[in-house]
């Protein structure tokens, strides 16, 4: 029997419903979404919006095309929508991502449609009680508060927390947001998510993003995943992944745990955790030893393998074996594989990124890929899997504290570009910031507070920060702050500030963990589901979201709640400029045109409303395997035209899926590595050497273009009349035309020029990557060899190292304590704790310990056990004992909250918004530890002690 | 033994579909591969299986009983026992223990007083024992019938009724069985205790089965009336049957009907087991004391209507009682 | 006529629960907190040789809840599908024990007597009530099969390791599977039958 999709609409009558025939039913339906205004000010009882049980079976389902909300490997949706209510979720089969693969997050995503714990209404904290406000109310308080503190305190002293759920118009307008403001204390999750790979692979090769996709893994015919579990994290990403096993890939997993998908791999390496630079340079040793490096890649492509090849051979086996623990039999077998077996990709996450030196280990990860030649090449490239769904857009968007948007950066330049783009006088926007030195730094252009350090922003003493005062006021728009480490200092900070306000579909830890009284708000935002907009996909890709559903209770769409703030503030005019704001809702459609204007440095230009939302209506005609459409309106472009999509959207430039492809035309998606950093280094050539994408009229590298290069060129008169008034003095990330890109691409060339990656990266604090033991270490004997840095001032904020890592906690603290992800939950869970058919699934918090280390402490699986931090806190949980943790090392997932050191936080929330499952916070316990270039906080190698509670 | 070549037919039967979850897959298909592999060196996937085939528990997030055990064979065989042996057995005990006794009344007729009725009524039961009996006699009846439709209900009855009657039906037996059963076991503990000291067996016991109780009228039995006490042997048989078998009904009956036990499928399957077992031999007795006491026994069901007895049935019937009543002038009469 | 049946690939599953969630999401009008039609299990935990494999009523050809049933409230649809009627269901909890897969739950944790009307996987076929009736969505939740759809569960297995449909199809697209994996031998261990 076959069963196939019958059709994308349930079944659909024109009888009369519930006594009415359909014409009038359309009817009422529209008098009942204009009734949803009406009835904002009854109680949240009377505001329920009717639940799927109520909807007759045949109202006429309405299917609309979304996309997952959870993770970044962008999954589609069919949502199926009735009298306005979500009633049914169909698998996606014609989505070339998941084609109709969901992981319990996606396959419960139409829980979002409930939202039974909700925070249904603007609230404030007075005297210790939740009150409720209008949005009006809440908006003029909250507005008045942060101008009164930026009378007092200069515009630093606000912070503008972001969040990688905001689609990428949302992510765009909150770092404009916050620059209409005049700070750069606007940051988001990517801080602590990928910040370290988006520095170290940028400064590689050219940029921070994922090469390939998920798709293309497919192809592989090896992968190596290091401090990366899909199964859990990314589980659609799987498909891909075992079905490129099933084509006989071989599956190499590194990891301190033996995690879901070492289960599934042909080599398990277990790496103690902070360990994989020596790791890499292990495998180095091995490939540089037996000559099974790509020499000519090398010679063409790569600078400064030398420096690396020198300090590999400090990285002899027994010297591996000793820090990292793998053998040198293993060792050997692994870097034999990864040499034979090509092309082959290398995978990672949060356990390469969360570290001190995540930089750098992000850093020896490309290396090895540049070693063994597999960039620019299917089934290859470094195939970084973002977290969350838009933490990729959001990331490019520059919500950040040290770039605005497209990786601009903060120079002088870069405001210019963007004032232009933004059509404002540059005097009016730099009037906007505080205007004095502060520690030597202009506020301006220079890098703020990160997400994962705000509080010290909130109690460092003020002279040693590098602004005018210290932060009193944070936006916590769309982040949990149980993901940020130090969890008694978060609490200090939110006890501290003059105002804490939370925008959220949910209250979530920062409305609830702090001891106070007052001056807490909470506004309620609306999921992606409510509104509409592109999100980027971990692969590079756009991806057009379609509204499911009317806000639910009186939340907001986050970009409305923007205007509402920015209206209030006087801001608005210059902020939507050339915007179209229809009531009180920004056009989305004006936003994407708007960064289409001015994100030529990573092509997030050619990819329009219209031909992201041709996409989105014709999934079914690209496909899986290559992610391209053989025909159809789309024919040869790539699903989402991921970045760079060169030059204006009438360019019709076909997406980039694979990065430096240089067996490709740039017009068809080649490229090549990135000239970023000039054309030579200590006298030596950087450009690329004999090697450019197909087609290209140099056939050498070349730096990247400018107008000057085009008139030596002699392309200059490529360009029409008016593209040359606009290239005038301009280059190819500043011209606003798109002129100069077209011209150069025209000529096969790629407009960033043909450059070498580099393996010396001589802005940063480690030119090559070293390995530095973790603060907390357990190998007392290696830190004398490898010592951590000298505390120092990073960004703003001064930052230890050394102090921390000369006191030796070992003793009293033995365990490595390392944090990761549940399939069940996200984030800082507050979302997925509080939809039932997840929450039921993990309804503890707890450890996993070896049965050996449980067995010395008098602990058996399911006691209760405490988690002993170094820096004092102690929290409660379940010990789950398992092999799964060698002894000496622990685990813990991240995404509990609501329980601190011990004590219930339930009282805390409004009434009703209680998550289904709460529990101790994981980073409570985690330690102090920051990346030296991005402040990445590490999260991945401490210590802790476990006793039996 | 039974249970062996049950299993091997339950492989038959059941196995194919357990292996339709793909677990019976790629016996030797990795180790072929040659490749390095601690992993598959470690495990291959026949022991996997086997470990699944064997019951063993598993992790998973599903709260519950037994949820990480994925394939737990025991209760389905415990079906197998029940369907195969135990639902024919009571059918075939009801049946034909009911039909038997009817043959042998035809043929043997009601056991009659030698002497005729006396009409002086001697105290045999106090009050409390007739509440007692009446009380243990109908929750029992009640149980027997509402267990009857329960274990035999779905092949005699259902295909006969409508839908809705049969609903009706079954779950007002099971809710009165339910229910019931407290009544049962209270009043069955009140009859064991209070009776048990008239009910330990004497020698001359052995002799009243010699004769069959003397209920015969024919053959070399006939006319015999062996010597028995307060009960006559085949009623201390009766008494301790239901002792024993009560204590098991009632404990297998609490185990199944108290839910938040959480017991295992083997402990729920057997207790389900042992009450039906133990119902057969309960039904089976009932059966022959109902009909001892209405029919068979002339006056005998006088004594739990009144408590009295006719003297010349306690002569015939209980002479050591009688006899030790009359040497201790212990004799009530009814005025 | 087709006979369903489940396969879960243990090679594919990866234990991401997203069958479990998406039954309860299609579901949801008759199943609450508590009740999981479907569940992972994971054997080896932690260990080499870990496996995991998705679970739920196996839609048995020789039912031991059906057979097992005092109230005889079960019945197999024409797709060989294992419902059962909730209006006769008797909650005596017979099917709990004898079903090797642990499929019926029970809502209600009773104190003493009846454990209430079981639940168990559908296939997502409802029950014995009118189709896309409001009874039926309440006590058995979705009726896909009706709709021409397969159990949600399966349609959004996020690697495709959950099958669901007829037997003879999914085991021929597992066989291909097994193929493709370089172990033809290693197909079902033995021959598939749709009886």
């Amino acid at each position: 029997m076959r069963l196939n999709r019958k059709t994308d609409q349930a079944v659909t009558s024109d009888k009369a419903v519930l006594g009415l025939n359909r014409r009038q039913f359309l009817k009422s339906a529209s008098l009942a979404t204009g009734g949803i205004a009406a009835a904002s000010m009854l109680g949240a009882g009377m505001m329920r919006k009717a639940e799927a049980k109520d909807i007759p079976h045949d109202a006429p389902t309405e299917t609309k095309r979304t996309i997952c909300s959870h993770c970044s490997v962008g999954c589609g949706v069919y949502a199926g929508v009735q009298n306005g209510v979500w009633t049914t979720q169909e698998p996606a089969f014609d989505h070339p991502f998941n084609a109709g693969g969901h992981c319990a997050k996606g396959a419960a995503l139409r829980e979002h449609g409930h939202g039974e714990k909700r925070l249904k209404y603007p609230m404030k904290l007075e005297g210790g009680k939740w009150k409720r406000l209008s949005w009006d109310q809440a908006i003029e308080e909250v507005g008045q508060q942060a101008l009164d503190i930026r009378k007092e305190s200069g515009p630093d002293s606000v912070f503008f927390m972001g969040s990688a759920k905001f689609s990428n118009e949302q992510a765009y307008m909150y770092r404009k947001f916050a620059a209409m403001w005049g700070t750069n204390n606007v940051d988001h999750s990517a801080r602590i998510c990928h910040s370290t790979t988006v520095a170290g692979v940028a400064n590689t090769w050219g940029y921070g993003a994922q090469t390939n996709s998920f798709n293309d893994i497919r192809n592989a015919k090896a992968m190596m995943f290091i401090g990366s579990n899909p199964c859990e994290a990314h589980p659609v990403a799987m498909q891909h992944i075992l079905i490129g096993k099933e084509r006989g890939a071989k599956i190499i997993v590194v990891d301190p745990r033996f995690t879901r998908t070492a289960a599934k791999s042909d080599e398990f390496v277990h790496i103690r955790p902070g360990t994989d630079i020596p790791f890499i340079y292990g495998l180095l040793w091995h490939i540089f030893e037996n000559g099974w490096e790509d020499q000519t890649f090398i010679d063409q492509r790569v600078y400064g393998m030398e420096r690396i090849r020198e300090e590999v051979k400090k990285y002899h086996p027994a010297e591996v074996a000793n820090i990292v623990g793998a053998t040198e039999e293993q060792m050997r077998r692994v870097a034999k594989l990864l040499a034979e077996t090509k092309p082959g990709t290398i995978v990672w996450c949060m356990g390469g990124t969360q570290h001190h030196v995540g930089n750098a280990n992000t850093r020896a990860y490309c290396i090895l890929q540049l070693a063994l030649g597999n960039m620019g090449v299917s089934g290859g490239g470094t195939n970084i899997f973002r977290g969350h769904d838009n933490v990729q857009g959001a990331t490019d968007f520059g919500l950040l504290f040290d770039t605005l948007p497209g990786y601009y950066g903060l120079k002088t330049g870069s405001w210019k570009h963007w004032c232009n783009v933004w059509d404002l006088d540059y005097e009016w926007v730099k009037g906007r910031f505080d205007q004095e030195p502060r520690l030597g730094q202009d506020p301006m252009t220079s890098t703020g507070i990160p997400c994962s350090r705000w509080h010290d922003g909130v109690l460092e003493d003020k002279s040693k920060i590098a602004q005018k005062d210290n932060i009193h006021m944070a936006f916590f728009w769309g982040q949990s702050v149980n993901t940020e480490t130090r969890g008694r200092e978060v609490r200090e900070a939110l006890n501290k500030m003059k105002t804490v306000v939370v925008v959220d579909p949910f209250p979530t830890m920062a409305g609830v963990m702090h001891e106070r009284t007052d001056g807490v708000y909470l506004l309620p935002a609306c999921t992606q589901f409510e509104t509409y907009g592109s999100v980027s996909a971990s692969n590079r890709s756009l991806q057009w979201r379609t509204k499911v559903i009317e806000p639910l209770f009186e939340s907001k769409p986050d970009h409305v709640i923007m205007y509402k703030l920015a209206k209030k503030w006087g801001i608005d005019k210059e902020f939507f400029k050339h915007i179209k704001v229809n009531g009180e809702e920004p056009l989305i459609e004006d936003i994407t045109r708007e960064f289409n204007r001015g994100m030529w440095t990573i092509g997030y230009t050619g990819q329009s409303p219209e031909r992201l939302k041709m996409h989105q209506e014709n999934w079914g005609t690209f496909d899986i395997q290559s992610l391209e459409a053989p025909g159809g309106p789309a024919k040869g472009e790539t699903y989402g035209l991921p970045w760079p999509c060169w030059g204006t959207p009438e360019f019709k430039h076909p997406g980039t899926q694979i990065l430096y492809r240089t067996g490709r035309e740039v017009m068809n998606g080649g490229g090549n590595f990135r000239a970023r950093y000039g054309v030579e280094h200590d006298g030596v050539n950087i450009l690329a050497e004999g090697s450019y994408s197909k087609g290209s009229e140099i056939k050498d590298g070349y730096p990247e273009f400018t107008d000057k290069m085009l008139k030596q060129l002699g392309w200059w008169d490529d360009l029409t009349a008016e593209e040359k008034v606009a290239a005038e003095g301009k280059n190819w990330k500043t011209d606003i035309s798109g002129g100069i890109q077209r011209v150069a691409i025209k000529h096969g060339c790629i407009p960033y020029g043909n450059a070498k990656a580099r393996c010396i990266v001589w802005n940063f604090p480690d030119d090559i990557p070293l390995h530095r033991e973790p603060l907390y270490t357990p190998r007392r004997d290696l830190v004398a060899k490898y010592p951590t840095y000298e505390d120092r001032m990073v960004a703003r904020l001064p930052t230890l190292y050394k102090t921390i890592q000369e006191k030796d906690f070992a003793k009293d603290f033995p365990l490595i304590i390392t944090t990761g992800r549940l399939v069940e939950y996200e984030g800082g869970g507050e979302e997925t704790r509080s939809n039932p058919w997840l929450a039921e699934l993990q309804q503890e918090m707890f450890i996993e310990i070896n049965p050996a280390d449980a067995a010395d402490r008098g602990i058996r699986d399911g006691d209760n056990v405490f988690v002993h931090s170094p820096e004092g806190a102690k929290i409660t949980v379940k010990a789950m004992v398992i092999p799964r943790v060698i002894p000496g090392e622990c685990f813990m997932p991240y995404h509990f909250a609501g329980v601190f050191e011990g004590k219930s936080l339930a009282k805390n929330y409004p009434e009703g918004t209680v998550p289904y499952v709460i529990g101790e916070a994981a980073n409570t316990v985690m330690t102090y530890g920051y990346d030296v270039v991005t402040q990445m906080q590490e999260t991945k190698a401490s210590l802790c002690q476990v006793s039996k509670a | 033994m039974f249970m062996k070549s049950l299993r091997s037919l339950f492989a038959l039967l059941v196995i194919p579909l357990v292996l339709s979850m793909g677990l019976g897959l790629s016996a030797s298909a990795m180790a072929a591969d040659g490749q390095t592999n601690q992993q598959q060196v470690a495990t291959n996937d026949v022991d996997l299986w086997r470990a699944v085939k064997a019951g063993d528990s598993g992790y998973t997030t599903a709260k519950g009983v037994e949820t990480g055990v994925l394939i737990n064979v025991v209760g389905n065989e415990g079906k197998d026992v029940r369907n195969e042996y135990l639902v024919p057995v009571m059918g075939i005990t009801v049946v034909g223990v009911f039909a038997a006794f009817l043959f042998f009344y035809l043929v043997n007729g009601p056991s009659k007083l030698s002497k005729g009725f006396s009409g002086k009524m001697v105290l045999r039961w106090s009050k409390a024992d007739l509440w007692i009996h009446w009380v243990l006699a109908t929750s029992c009846l009640a149980l027997i019938f509402t267990g009857l439709n329960i274990m035999l209900g779905k092949y005699i009855l259902q295909p006969y009724i409508g839908e809705g009657l049969w609903a009706g039906l079954i779950y007002g037996s099971k809710t009165i069985h339910d229910w019931i059963g407290p009544v049962f076991i209270v009043s069955w503990i009140l009859c064991v205790v209070k009776w048990m000291p008239l009910q330990t067996f004497k020698m001359y016991d052995l002799k009243w089965f010699l004769v069959v109780g003397g209920y015969v009228n024919f053959g070399p039995f006939k006319g015999k009336h062996p010597d028995s006490g307060f009960a006559n042997a085949g009623e201390k048989m009766w008494f301790w049957t239901l002792t024993i078998f009560g204590l098991f009904i009632a404990a297998s009956g609490l185990m199944l009907v108290l839910p938040g036990l959480d017991l295992p499928r083997e402990a729920s399957m057997a207790a389900l087991l042992i009450h039906g077992i133990s119902a057969i031999i309960i039904i089976a007795f009932t059966i022959v004391h109902v009909w001892m006491a209405t029919v068979l026994s002339e006056g005998g069901m006088e004594c739990m209507v009144s408590g009295y007895c006719d003297e010349n049935w306690a002569v015939q019937h209980h002479n050591l009682w009688y006899d030790e009543l009359k040497d201790s002038n212990g004799i009530v009469y009814k005025d | 006529m087709a006979n369903m049946k489940f396969l879960c690939d243990t090679k594919r599953c990866i234990e991401c629960n997203g069958c479990v969630t998406a039954c309860k999401n299609a579901n949801a009008s008759a199943i609450g907190w508590g009740i999981q039609r479907r569940r992972v299990v994971t054997l080896n935990d932690g260990e080499p040789g870990e496996a995991s494999i998705s679970v739920a009523c196996m839609h048995c050809t020789d039912a031991p809840c059906m057979a097992v049933c005092p109230a005889d409230c079960f019945y197999r649809t024409d797709e060989g599908i294992v419902l059962h009627n909730k209006e006769t269901c008797i909650g005596c909890g017979y099917c709990l024990y004898a079903c090797p897969f642990g499929a019926p739950q029970f809502p209600k944790k009773n104190a003493f007597g009846s454990r209430g009307k079981m639940d168990k996987c559908t296939f997502c076929a409802g029950g014995p009530a009118p189709d896309f009736s409001e009874e039926e969505r309440k006590l058995y939740g979705a009726n896909r099969i009706a709709e021409g759809k397969l159990p949600l569960c399966a349609e959004l297995c996020a690697t495709k390791s959950l099958l669901a449909g007829d037997a003879l199809v999914i085991s021929n697209i597992f066989r291909e599977r097994s193929a493709a994996r370089g172990a033809p031998e290693a197909l079902w261990g033995y021959k598939p039958t749709t009886g």
